[in-house]
């Protein structure tokens, strides 16, 4: 029914070491349909995020091949968002000049980007820091900037990788109510990297679970729990019970 | 603990403590002048102090004393800000573009460890006694440092955040002027605080080889004339002067990059 986005065909990604190749993806096929939200959930230093990073085109594949809207992703490029642990915020930019960086870059006009940033920094819920500099708000604050900064340049996809893991726990919980919040007034195709399994359930139209390095695609659920979601509603705990039994260990 | 109670000392009390620090040396000093031995080698900071108010009217040689630090200052600048522009373009060079680092690298690496006063007798040689040898050597103690910080800034600059500007749609001549410049600046102001300093002390040590003006030549005149007040006098304008070029420095750079931890 929905449209296939994000088309993974046999990946697998190898790094040449100087200890010798290090193959970190083993052979990953995987779909994403239009303004689906999907989750990769695996074992800490599975490979999770080197799998984004091959679907974003950070990182070449070595195999396969990913395919986003029908065009085959091997370069960085605007189409796409990411959302990253460390935040990447420029530092020397204020809020604004943060969110407005993609559309400045690609030569939008001064009034029609402040527009469109302001549009999304409101959406973020972080009005009247526009001025700050990014060491001057919390961690919280930090990744609404990130996030507002991603969904500025108007992406096909976002992803996102570990947003939260930084975070302290209450923050943590508050930004995931308020990440759905934003992609249901804002429908995009997302990808998000998490070894959080709370997380997962409350975030996930589907979650992928990954093996250990080399990863492949273990299993997938689809959570058609309504949002928004009970962290304590019966069918969301068996969910995480069974999903965490699944998982490998992490090493 | 202690951290914390230093943390806690205000702007006005840090400014108190120096104020009697320097008092209190002071006395010793004149003390130790007046009542020890150290008076046959030294003056005390009562007559050095004398001395200098009244040569900011009554010259030394042909100029006043502060007349003499504008001129080592004018010194200092002129190859101070050759220096810094021409090593701020070659150390980026150096750090963004390889074969610029393959083929300036190894030259660069052999000019450095040479202190700049080591060229004196060859800049008199190329240059002549007047003004454009002082420069030269200027040039050098500033150019080294820079070169050397600009570059490492470069190379230091994070690749996240190349790879996030790539990601929202920047070209590589966009990366350049939007990512790696801002970036090394931290890195720059660093290597020009070092130049600053050691542009201070080079110019100091230029003007006692060779000069006929400049807090230098007040120095070695005073050893020429048998006179220790002025080379206190020499000696205590050099440290002033240097002490205020760093504030500015810093001043500088607190404004500039308010976004970095550094400067705050």
């Amino acid at each position: 029914m929905s449209k296939e986005m994000i088309i993974c065909d046999n990946v697998s990604k190898t790094f040449e070491t100087s200890r010798g190749d290090v193959n970190v993806i083993g052979n990953v096929s995987l779909t994403v349909n239009e303004n689906e939200l999907l989750v990769l959930f695996g074992p800490g230093q599975c490979g999770k995020s080197t799998l984004l990073n091959c679907m974003s085109g950070l990182e070449r594949v070595t195999t396969g091949s990913v395919t986003i809207n029908g065009r085959t992703i091997d370069s960085p490029g605007p189409d796409r968002g990411v959302v990253y642990q460390r935040t990447a915020l420029f530092p020397w930019l204020t809020v604004m000049g943060n969110v407005e960086y993609g559309p400045k870059v690609r030569g939008m006009s001064k009034s029609e980007r402040r527009e469109k940033a302001q549009y999304y920094i409101n959406l973020v819920g972080l009005e009247g820091f526009e001025n700050s500099y990014p060491n001057q708000l919390s961690g919280g604050m930090q990744q609404r900037v990130g996030i507002a900064r991603a969904y500025c340049n108007e992406p096909d996809v976002l992803f996102m990788d570990e947003p939260f893991g930084h975070l302290d726990a209450q923050t943590r919980y508050l930004m995931q109510e308020d990440l759905i919040k934003i992609w249901e007034k804002e429908k995009r195709t997302v990808v998000f990297v998490t070894n959080n399994i709370e997380e997962a359930v409350y975030l996930a139209d589907r979650i992928a679970v990954l093996t250990n390095c080399p990863t492949t695609v273990k299993t997938e659920y689809e959570i058609n729990l309504p949002r928004p979601r009970d962290y304590i509603d019966p069918e969301f705990l068996r969910l995480r019970e069974e999903i965490s039994s699944v998982v490998d260990k992490a090493l | 603990m202690t951290g914390r109670n230093l943390k806690g000392i205000s702007k006005y009390k840090k400014i108190y403590a120096a104020v009697i620090s320097i008092f209190v040396f002071l006395c010793i000093w004149q003390l130790a002048v007046m009542f020890t031995d150290v008076g046959i080698v030294m003056v005390g900071p009562i007559e050095v102090i004398k001395l200098f108010f009244v040569s900011m009217v009554k010259p030394i040689g042909h100029d006043t004393i502060q007349m003499h630090i504008v001129w080592s200052l004018s010194r200092v600048m002129t190859g101070f800000v050759i220096g810094s522009a021409l090593g701020v373009v070659l150390g980026i060079l150096m750090g963004w573009f390889r074969p610029m680092n393959a083929l300036f690298r190894p030259i660069y690496e052999i000019i450095r460890p040479i202190p700049p006063i080591a060229w004196i007798p060859l800049s008199i040689v190329w240059f002549g006694i007047g003004e454009p040898s002082k420069y030269f050597i200027i040039f050098l103690a500033a150019f080294s440092a820079i070169t050397m910080n600009a570059f490492a800034g470069v190379r230091a600059v994070d690749p996240e955040l190349i790879g996030a500007a790539r990601m929202l749609g920047a070209n590589n001549r966009q990366v350049f002027t939007t990512i790696v410049l801002p970036s090394c600046v931290p890195h720059i102001f660093a290597g020009l605080q070092i130049a600053i300093g050691s542009s201070w002390a080079t110019v100091v040590a230029a003007e006692m080889v060779r000069a006929s003006q400049g807090v230098g030549w007040v120095i070695i005149r005073g050893q020429d004339s048998n006179s220790t007040v002025q080379i206190m006098v020499g000696i205590v304008a050099v440290g002033i002067v240097g002490f205020a070029l760093a504030v500015l420095m810093r001043w500088i750079e607190a404004k500039l990059c308010a976004w970095n931890v550094r400067g705050r």
